[in-house]
């Protein structure tokens, strides 16, 4: 049961006394400049190695291995798959077009009814994720949890203007014809037990194999049924991507990318990035930012914000001198008046913070620190873009 | 697609991938790819890749009920994961594990159970993850080949380096052979399509002492059995021709092996 509720939270807590709860806190919450364990600035990342296309059998496949030796494979695989219809795959951007498109196309509107509007922009099943972490089963919570939260983002980065072939995102490329579709299947497999919460790697990860990942070029037109094109050199990436020194029209900074996902805590009033199991241990609030780059406009795109339960609820508190029963008995026969006093506020309010005695957190974070989280991600130049520049780097040939 | 080997090979002599009969594909092989773990490696026969990695000797986990068992030696214990997207169709696993890769797992570990010195190790666990990572034909041998190359990373001793390989027969070897008209030829570390037409059978052999630099040529001989699996079926008088086939493979492998713990 123990196991059970951690695993749901944000990862296994590492055995840290209070006294050094405490410490990590308060050398965390230094106002300004706060110094972590690694010595790393509250922005900077822990160093990786990254390759992409390491499996001939897949569309599309990425390996990142952290340094301290945690690793994902992620392979993707494509299906094409008849287009069902079904009334209840109207999406918001189905209802969306049909209330731009003028009455005057109603007849017209009306002869396509009956192939759904997932016909035209695609639906969010058809995109499925499953994530394998040594020592869960597929249907425990955190598997579930984490896969749900990257397929959401990855399904949810819509696009209005991302060039003619990414129109309406990932749900949109992945439209064959009225008929038939790509149905994407990634899967994401972690070699190793996760030594700090594993979504940062595993959201790395799935972005690096999906900018590797090339769909067969279709020869057919239309309406017809689909059929591909032999050659696997002419395949097209599933994100398209400028070629090497042509001066395409489209720069770099402008075209559609699959989201990433970053997770970021907040201790005191500071704001760190990519943190280590030990500093998600006395976290105030973990939260899980995605963002992506819609094509647009210049600069990146917020998707979503999760909170995700920080684990440093869990921890044991420290006792502070004035409520310790040994001192207490000490202070009592000195100055009774006193410390009862001190004593009473504590227990009462529990939250009276008594310097240098660990307090487990109870999660929350300020309006201004939650603006400033996501700032730092979305800046130009900031976090987000570093990180994206960093991945499109990697030599997909 | 002439994926039909009984009846181009007799024509050709030449195997669905243009390997000879006793040609091994390229194998590929790193240690120490995961830092996280005690022993780890990475190995790619043909098209099929696997990762695996070792943790341990450790205390086992409370309240296994291996506290008896392993009090005598360490307990290997092994889990293979076949990834959704390792074969050529992208598989949808019910419970997280099948019959196929569960197999895999129960031969791997009493076939390491009985090779490793396990008796060192008294009330622990040694044990083995492999992730396959990519499918095609030979999944036992090459999670064989992977796992001794990381328990040699995790440095627990072991007689000899365990090395297991793929034989198969050509053709239909239903019926007797017939020493006239020998039609039928035996073939080394069989590809999928190969292992699904095919007869065949997966052989893991070991040396009775650690080959060093003075081992003489004499001693090639020395080499032992461990592993034997067989699914299909086949006629009995084929069967020495596979195994010696098979075995000889298995040395091939071990040299391989062998240059790659030297880190040559």
């Amino acid at each position: 049961m123990a196991a059970q509720r951690q695993a749901s939270s944000a990862s296994q807590t590492p055995h840290l006394s209070p006294a050094e709860l405490s410490y990590l806190y308060t050398s965390l919450s230094l106002p300004k400049t706060p110094i972590r364990p690694d010595g790393r600035s509250t922005t900077q990342f822990r160093p990786l190695t990254a390759e992409s296309n390491i499996l001939p059998g897949t569309n599309g496949s990425a390996r990142i291995g952290f340094a301290d030796g945690t690793q994902a494979v992620v392979g993707v695989k494509a299906e094409v798959e008849k287009t069902t219809v079904a009334a209840d795959t109207l999406d918001a951007r189905g209802l969306f077009q049909q209330q731009e498109s003028p009455a005057a196309a109603a007849g017209d509107r009306e002869a396509q009814e009956g192939l759904g509007s997932a016909a035209v922009s695609g639906h969010g099943s058809w995109v499925q994720m499953s994530i394998e972490i040594p020592g869960f089963r597929d249907d425990d919570a955190l598997p579930v949890f984490l896969s749900e939260m990257l397929r959401e983002s990855l399904v949810g980065a819509v696009s209005g203007s991302g060039g003619e072939d990414m129109a309406g995102g990932l749900k949109g490329r992945l439209v064959i014809n009225k008929r038939w579709h790509w149905r994407l299947y990634i899967d994401v497999l972690l070699l190793s037990q996760p030594l700090s919460y594993p979504l940062p790697l595993l959201s790395l990860t799935t972005h690096l194999a999906l900018l590797s990942t090339k769909l067969p070029k279709l020869k057919s037109q239309g309406e017809e049924d689909p059929l591909f094109d032999d050659d696997w050199a002419a395949a097209q990436y599933l994100y398209p991507r400028s070629a090497p020194g042509s001066t395409a029209p489209v720069t770099t900074s402008q075209q559609v990318r699959p989201p990433v996902t970053l997770l970021v805590i907040s201790v005191a009033d500071n704001v760190i990035f990519d943190p280590t199991r030990e500093e998600i241990a006395v976290a105030d609030a973990v939260l899980a930012i995605s963002v992506a780059r819609d094509g647009g406009h210049d600069g990146l795109k917020l998707l979503s914000i999760r909170t995700i339960d920080p684990p440093s609820r869990l921890t044991q508190p420290g006792v502070p001198n004035s409520e310790n029963v040994n001192m207490l008995a000490n202070a009592t026969s000195v100055d009774d008046s006193a410390a009862g006093g001190a004593t009473a506020v504590n227990l009462a309010t529990g939250d009276e913070e008594v310097s240098g005695v660990w307090r487990p957190r109870r999660g929350g974070a300020k309006r201004s620190v939650l603006a400033r989280m996501v700032k730092t991600v979305l800046r130009k130049g900031g976090v987000g873009e570093e990180v994206l520049e960093g991945l499109e780097g990697v030599e997909v040939e | 697609m002439p994926l039909d080997t009984s009846t181009t090979y007799p024509l050709t002599r030449l195997r669905l991938d243009g390997r000879r009969w006793n040609e091994l594909r390229l194998l590929q092989a790193q240690i120490s790819t995961n830092p996280a773990s005690s022993g780890s490696s990475y190995l790619s026969m043909g098209n099929t890749a696997i990762m695996c990695s070792v943790h341990g000797p450790a205390e086992g986990r409370r309240g296994e009920g291996s506290g008896s068992a392993g009090s005598s030696g360490a307990v290997v214990d092994v889990d293979v994961n076949v990834a959704g997207f390792a074969g050529v169709d992208r598989k949808r696993r019910a419970g997280g594990s099948d019959r196929k890769s569960t197999r895999i797992a129960t031969t791997l570990r009493s076939a390491f159970q009985s090779h490793l010195h396990t008796y060192l190790y008294p009330h622990s666990t040694i044990s083995i993850h492999v992730s396959v990572l990519s499918a095609d034909g030979s999944l036992l041998a090459a999670a064989i080949n992977a796992c001794t190359l990381a328990l040699v990373d995790a440095g627990i001793p072991m007689p000899g380096l365990l090395c297991g390989c793929t034989a198969g027969m050509s053709g239909s070897a239903s019926t007797p052979r017939d020493p006239r008209h020998d039609e039928l030829d035996p073939l080394l570390d069989l590809s999928l399509p190969e292992e699904q037409e095919l007869p065949s059978l997966t052989v893991g052999t070991t040396t009775l002492v650690p080959v060093g630099e003075d081992h003489m040529d004499d001693e090639e001989g020395e080499t032992k059995v461990v592993v034997l699996t067989m699914d299909s079926k086949l006629h009995c008088t084929y069967m020495d021709t596979m195994l010696a086939v098979g075995v000889d493979g298995c040395n091939q492998i071990r040299e391989l092996l062998e240059g790659v713990v030297k880190g040559k």
